[in-house]
């Protein structure tokens, strides 16, 4: 998600001046001059200051010799695979499982849900089944062991109790 | 002193501590050499889990998973010519070409022991650094400690490896984040939107797994699967390891002492340290036209460098609870958790602790020798781990760990969001690491700002009055400053000199 400098610098003026706005309204507290707007609105401010910068495009020249000397260094491994404009919605998949975990872990529980979520992932990274199945049906029992077990973090049972809750 | 280093033997080999020096190591050799699995991830991953762990363990945990996915990052490097962690970056090249000569044993054996003998000099470096440090910090005021709190967050934009200005603004969107919620000097909600959820506030730690964990996940969507690795057998690791030693003492120890050096600085850390040693090394090497050929000098000193970096960063991490990288910003964190609470009086009060700290590093460094062969050895199986294997556990941790911080689901969407967050800001050119520094600093640098502010009853002059403070200032202003005049010397000064 690549976006030219102009448009991230104008969100940030944009950003930088609604946040100071927010914080110049925020009450006082009373008998003390300072209180908890100065922070967000000097904040804010330099948030606005710093987009105004990056949209007229000060700066730049170091994030291109940076990105030079990586790729020369071999440290650039990120060459996005091409396959049309949709395939590069693949990137919310991650975020997406997290939501769902939220909406559906304490309906169906701690298993069920991560099994999803962990096939779902693995499918998504070009898994084969059998590899998708085999973490899908491990990985929620190992962690499930280690954090209800040994941790004491209070997951959800839902349909699938384990045996050592 | 002696009671205290007694104590702190005592409480390092209780059998909690060694279980978790142990199974972090283990933890941290296999994430480290995993490409795109970073050092820090690695330590986001384990903060949940340090929660539940004694003061000691917990600290342990992080330092020994740290120094051992900082070395482990050589060994994608040197056979794949795949950095596993950034702080391997500068040498990948290097390493790869000494592994296609088929020095392979040579190059990974280097990574191991001048990995080892950095850790230990920063180790040493931590020990003789802080104890007359915390003397001078005693006498801070909160003028003192803004300006020195400012100035952290100001190296960490400098020394990004992008825009200042872009780092500046991450830094500050940190900051922004910090002010969501209750805990601020009027106690009034501030950006809560009306969500119960954000009274609190935004935790750090499930902003840190979002950025480092979730956004690396969302990367290798699209990225294409790294080549899968050979099967090979390696010969002696460590043979010849002396005799580098010896040819190379000058390199090792510079390397030693620019990594320390870096370490201290607020906000730079290891893969800094490793760019400016291994460009150093072939600055001044008597060999400077074998680099990039296959020659392993570059590897000794930047190797030692990115480890002694390390330890080195935890020295204004425990005197002033600023990070000296985004690893020991994670450890202020479990600190704070722990009841560590850093300051110079840490080690006045806690003094026995502290050396519990010093020992931790030395054992982790002494047993990265043996288990990082180990590793080594055990690397051809390791990295054929398929990917699609891996990511799904990664985002299960991810969800898991984040929810045990309080048990709250509102956690988990946290590191959704800023997983997506730290994606975009990745793919724009804007550090993640400085917008981390910003978050968990950022109550610092608000309650010694207004605190200051209230002091001198508004006016800013006596931030400028005391001697220390007056210098820091000059110091910060410097640094902000700084890309504005670089880009007026290019653009107005430079350009007609080359008219």
């Amino acid at each position: 998600m690549k976006l030219s400098d102009r448009v991230t610098g104008t969100f940030l003026v944009g950003l930088g001046l609604v946040t100071a706005y927010a914080g110049h309204k925020l009450p006082p507290v009373p008998g003390q001059q300072i209180g908890p707007e100065v922070f967000p609105v000097v904040t804010g401010l330099c948030i606005a200051l710093c987009g105004a910068l990056i949209a007229f495009g000060i700066g730049a020249k170091f994030e291109e010799e940076a990105e030079a000397d990586l790729a020369a260094h071999g440290g650039e491994n990120i060459a996005v695979v091409e396959r049309g404009p949709l395939y590069k919605l693949r990137v919310l998949i991650p975020p997406g499982l997290l939501v769902f975990y939220v909406l559906v872990v304490d309906r169906i529980g701690f298993i069920p849900t991560a099994a999803i979520v962990a096939f779902l992932a693995a499918t998504a990274l070009g898994a084969r089944l059998k590899l998708a199945a085999g973490v899908a049906i491990l990985a929620p029992i190992g962690i499930h062991l280690i954090f209800y077990k040994l941790l004491r973090v209070p997951l959800p049972d839902g349909f699938l109790p384990m045996p050592w809750r | 002193m002696w009671a205290n280093y007694m104590e702190a033997f005592r409480l390092v080999f209780a059998p909690d501590v060694v279980i978790a020096i142990i199974l972090s190591s283990i933890y941290g050799l296999v994430v480290g050499s995993l490409p795109g699995l970073s050092a820090t991830m690695a330590t986001a991953l384990l903060v949940p889990v340090t929660f539940y762990l004694s003061p000691i363990a917990a600290n342990a945990t992080i330092i020994a998973a740290s120094a051992m996915a900082i070395f482990s990052g050589d060994i994608p490097g040197a056979l794949l010519r795949i950095p596993g962690t950034p702080a391997s970056a500068a040498y990948t090249d290097e390493a790869y070409a000494m592994t296609r000569k088929g020095q392979a044993e040579m190059a990974l054996g280097a990574g191991v022991w001048f990995s080892a003998l950095g850790g230990i000099a920063g180790t040493i470096s931590l020990m003789a650094l802080a104890p007359p440090l915390a003397e001078i910090a005693l006498s801070f005021s909160t003028f003192e400690y803004f300006w020195l709190a400012f100035l952290g967050l100001m190296c960490a934009t400098l020394v990004a490896r992008s825009s200042p200005v872009k780092a500046i603004a991450a830094m500050l969107l940190g900051l922004l984040v910090s002010c969501v919620g209750m805990e601020n000097p009027g106690g009034v909600p501030r950006f809560t939107f009306g969500i119960a959820d954000l009274l609190g506030g935004i935790e750090p730690i499930p902003a840190l797994v979002g950025v480092f964990a979730v956004s690396e996940v969302m990367r290798a969507m699209l990225t294409p699967d790294p080549p899968p690795m050979p099967k090979r057998k390696f010969g002696s690791i460590m043979a010849g390891q002396l005799h580098l030693t010896k040819k190379y003492w000058w390199p090792m120890t510079r390397g030693n002492i620019v990594g320390i050096i870096i370490g201290v600085l607020p906000g730079a850390g290891a893969d800094m340290a490793a760019w400016v040693s291994y460009a150093m090394s072939k600055k001044f090497s008597k060999e400077p036209e074998k680099f990039g050929t296959g020659h392993v000098e570059g590897l000794v000193e930047a190797g030692a460098s990115n480890n002694a970096s390390l330890a080195s960063g935890w020295v204004p991490a425990l005197l002033f609870g600023v990070p000296g990288d985004t690893i020991t910003a994670i450890a202020i964190g479990v600190l704070y958790m722990k009841g560590l609470n850093p300051g110079p009086t840490l080690f006045t009060e806690k003094a026995s602790s502290m050396y519990a700290l010093y020992i931790i590093f030395i054992i982790a460094n002494i047993i990265m020798i043996p288990l990082g062969i180990i590793m080594i050895r055990l690397a051809s199986r390791i990295l054929r781990a398929p990917r699609s294997g891996i990511m799904p556990i990664i985002v299960l941790c991810c969800a898991v760990g984040s929810f045990a911080t309080g048990n709250s689901l509102f956690a988990v969407l946290t590191v959704a969001a800023f997983g997506v967050i730290g994606y975009v800001m990745e793919a724009n050119g804007y550090p993640v690491a400085a917008m981390v520094l910003g978050i968990v600093m950022g109550t610092m640098v608000e309650q010694s700002f207004v605190t200051s502010l209230i002091k001198s009853d508004g006016s800013i002059v006596p931030f400028f009055e005391r001697p220390v403070s007056a210098v820091l200032a000059a110091l910060t202003i410097g640094a902000l400053a700084w890309p504005v005049l670089y880009w007026i010397w290019r653009k107005f000064l430079l350009r007609p000199a080359h008219a």
